[in-house]
């Protein structure tokens, strides 16, 4: 047999490159503003669409899914067809993958500023982007797959399996959390209502973080690392042992984000123990990692590359058992909700996905180029930046956390909460955010001298787009004897393995999901809550738009520290007609689940409009647009149908009454504002906000009033 | 941290014992995988990710 010759395409893993360093670029800078915000809220330029409500998903989704997203095509490309010894299936699904998902970037971009969002959580995008991302993942998978058939070697290395088990997971998890009832083109509501909407959540959440951050990027480690240090894996046995457990293990613990919430108890003990299960096989990978260098430290010396990933799998193993730790109960209570959070994610993003992805960068470049890194300065001083901007931004939001949890769990001996206003312990932790944001600033310059440098380093050299390669084909699979262990044959066929990795990870879902999905006694009903009045339901569509739930939760937990803050304890029935729920995740403001009543329309209206002449050092942004702007109506109809089809009890017809009340409950708030020499008209979106922040956590109180 | 699992899995116990159950189970066909592969695989597995095969690579040709 004769050997064949064909040609790696490296335009396409440049492309990639070029767009992981732009996106990285626009999403860490929007993070910067953000994180000025929270102590100088006229950072927002007065602007609503570039208010911490909008553009934190922005920052989210720009990091994740345009950073990290790209990086991950570009490490995916690269390694794919090296390791196969094949060309990529088909260039023009290559091209189509990277400007679809360009496009879906943009799309975000555009529509996340303009309020059109989902709120869950880093799936925020609305459903026609959604189907956008079905399309763009099947021409990746189709690509993937196609390259896989026509590969020059027979066995898959432990990368591809990370990569494969990427591929579907993601798939499951994208379509699974984005069953929504379209209202309009760019309006929709999650068919899950409640406790049921938040697991579904948090399972996609936590997974995300699985199998969009972690998988993909240890599949790279498994291919750059070798690459790098020029030596194999430490131990291929413990990366087989360690990928089947990670992907059976991690898809359990979605339930850790809801502990203490109305999440059905049995579920959260399953999350957390699963959770402390996670250390082993993440520690796996790290450990895996790390002792590949063994013999090989001096190299890590000289080489910026090896220092970055050295780093980045050093973040990997604090971040994987700080997780675990956070899910235990006793330290949740104190660490959910709380700058802790951020401090954990951020370790992990910027030390983990970042630096691997600056390793990836550094070395693939020069090599896909021809020619050597522009300067070895310039990234050593990357490298020091980056690894001083972590810090400065991990430690004081270490601090923050724990201050301002110790601070709103304290008691007076008198048995009163000793800082009543929540926002005395906002105020405390300014410092620290100032810090945070310094440290931000270090990180991104960094990035910036690495674009300068990458740059430079492509000008100097010349771009082989298509590297020629040789290699045996491959034997007809009739003439291999049927030899080996399990595994082997596995590692032979990749549709096998697609199903072993999606029966694995469906055992955990289904287990996880389906009692709390499908059994209603695990929800149980309260009578007296009732569905939203129309002008609540607007005014709740504003709340999403807005992105109140980015710093507002809306779950008491049972705790004395909350029950005295905010109220009575949250319950299950209490969220029955919650499409979407909006539990939130922080508390960068105090928790609205009991909101209603509290203060009268005018103090909302007021608040609203200068959350500072209320709260004098409020960090809130003012929502004078709220005041100025109409409320968009011609959806109500739609809307109220449309939550009917999904389960929330409206009478038959009410769709035709529903315009009369609201105007009749708006023109009651705008009179009793008038009352307090407030003059609005009914007609303006503050009225419907006001109206729905009253009804917080209220039907609960009716209850008792009535059965008094 | 235990006081959690006893308590609060009351009618559930199925859905727990269920679970570690298939862990146990998986971890131990995983392993048994393990041992069965040969040394010779995992050394050409190990070094896939060093012979990438371009032509200008020493390893290329290499059979």
């Amino acid at each position: 047999m004769q050997p064949e010759k064909f040609y790696y395409d490296n335009k396409i893993v440049r492309n990639f490159g070029i767009a992981t360093v732009i996106w990285g670029i626009i999403g860490m800078t929007v993070g910067l503003i953000i994180a000025i915000q929270l102590y100088h809220p006229a950072a927002n330029m007065g602007n609503q669409y570039t208010t911490y409500g909008r553009i934190r998903p922005l920052h989210t989704n720009a990091v994740i899914f345009a950073f990290v997203g790209n990086a991950i095509f570009m490490g995916v490309y690269y390694s794919l067809q090296r390791l196969l010894k094949a060309r990529m299936f088909s260039d023009a699904l290559s091209y189509i993958h990277f400007w679809g998902w360009q496009f879906i970037i943009v799309s975000a971009v555009i529509t996340l500023p303009l309020g059109l969002t989902t709120s869950h959580e880093y799936a925020e995008l609305e459903w026609p982007i959604d189907i956008a991302i079905t399309l763009i993942w099947v021409v990746f998978g189709i690509n993937m797959f196609g390259t896989i058939f026509k590969r020059r070697e027979r066995h898959l290395y432990v990368a591809i399996w990370f990569y494969i088990a990427t591929f579907v997971t993601i798939a499951v998890l994208h379509i699974v959390n984005s069953l929504e009832l379209p209202v309009s083109a760019f309006k929709s509501y999650m068919v899950y209502a409640g406790v049921q909407d938040a697991l579904v959540q948090w399972w996609y959440g936590h997974n995300a973080v699985a199998f969009f951050l972690t998988t993909p990027y240890l599949g790279m480690m498994y291919y750059f690392l070798p690459k790098m240090a020029n030596r194999p894996i430490y131990s291929y046995k413990l990366s087989i042992l360690h990928f089947w457990a990670l992907i059976f293990i991690y898809i359990w613990a979605g339930p850790h984000h809801l502990l203490y919430t109305t999440l059905p108890g049995w579920a959260q003990s399953l999350g957390v123990a699963f959770s402390i299960m996670l250390i082993a096989p993440s520690w796996g990978g790290m450990i895996n990692g790390l002792l590949t260098l063994r013999g090989a430290w001096d190299k890590v010396r000289d080489d910026v590359t090896l220092k970055f990933m050295v780093v980045g799998l050093t973040a990997y193993g604090m971040a994987t058992f700080e997780g675990p730790m956070l899910s235990l109960k006793f330290v949740n209570g104190f660490a959910h909700f709380s700058d802790w959070i951020i401090a954990h994610v951020h370790v992990g993003a910027l030390g983990w996905n970042g630096f691997l992805t600056f390793a990836i960068l550094y070395w693939l470049i020069p090599r896909i180029y021809k020619t050597e890194l522009f300067s070895k300065k310039l990234a050593s001083f990357h490298f020091w930046i980056g690894t001083l901007g972590i810090l400065f931004y991990a430690i004081p939001m270490y601090w923050a956390g724990f201050t301002q949890s110790l601070m709103l769990k304290e008691f007076t001996p008198e048995g009163i909460l000793k800082y009543p206003n929540f926002l005395e312990t906002t105020l405390q932790i300014l410092p620290m955010h100032m810090m945070r944001s310094a440290g931000g600033a270090m990180y991104l310059f960094g990035v910036i001298v690495m674009a300068y440098n990458l740059t430079r380093t492509a000008l100097q050299g010349k771009l082989l787009a298509n590297e020629a390669a040789q290699a045996m084909p491959l034997e007809p699979v009739h003439t291999i004897v049927r030899e080996g262990a399990w595994h082997r044959r596995l590692e032979r066929k990749p549709i096998k393995m697609l199903i072993a990795a999606l029966l694995v990870i469906l055992v955990g879902t289904f287990v996880e999901l389906m009692p709390t999905l499908t059994i209603s006694s695990n929800i149980p009903t309260i009578a007296s809550v009732k569905p939203y009045t129309p002008l609540e339901l607007e005014g709740r569509d504003l709340y999403i738009r807005e992105g109140c739930s980015n710093c507002h939760s809306q779950t008491v937990r049972p705790f004395r520290s909350e029950t005295e803050r905010y109220g009575e304890y949250s319950k299950a029935g209490e969220f029955v007609y919650d499409h979407p729920f909006l539990w939130g995740s922080k508390r960068t403001g105090p928790d609205l689940a009991r909101e209603g009543q509290k203060y009268g329309n005018a103090w909302h209206y007021n608040h609203l409009m200068d959350p500072r002449l209320m709260s004098p050092g409020s960090i809130m942004p003012n929502y004078d647009w709220l005041i100025t702007q109409n409320l968009d109506t011609s959806l109500t109809k739609k809307k109220i149908n449309a939550m009917r089809t999904l389960g929330v009890p409206y009478a038959l017809g009410y769709e035709n009454k529903a315009g009369q009340d609201l105007d009749k409950q708006a023109q009651g708030i705008a009179d009793n504002l008038a009352k307090d020499h407030i003059k609005v008209k009914s007609n303006k979106e503050v009225i419907a906000i006001i109206a729905y922040l009253q009804r917080l956590g209220t039907d609960i109180k009716a209850n008792k009033t009535a059965s008094k | 941290m235990f006081k959690q699992f006893t308590e609060n899995i009351n009618g559930n116990q199925a859905y727990l014992l269920f679970s570690l159950g298939i862990f146990f189970v998986f971890f131990i066909v995983v392993s048994i995988m393990l041992i069965r592969i040969r040394k010779s695989h995992i050394e050409h597995m190990s070094d896939l990710p060093l012979e990438d095969s371009t032509i200008n690579s020493t390893k290329s040709l290499e059979p």
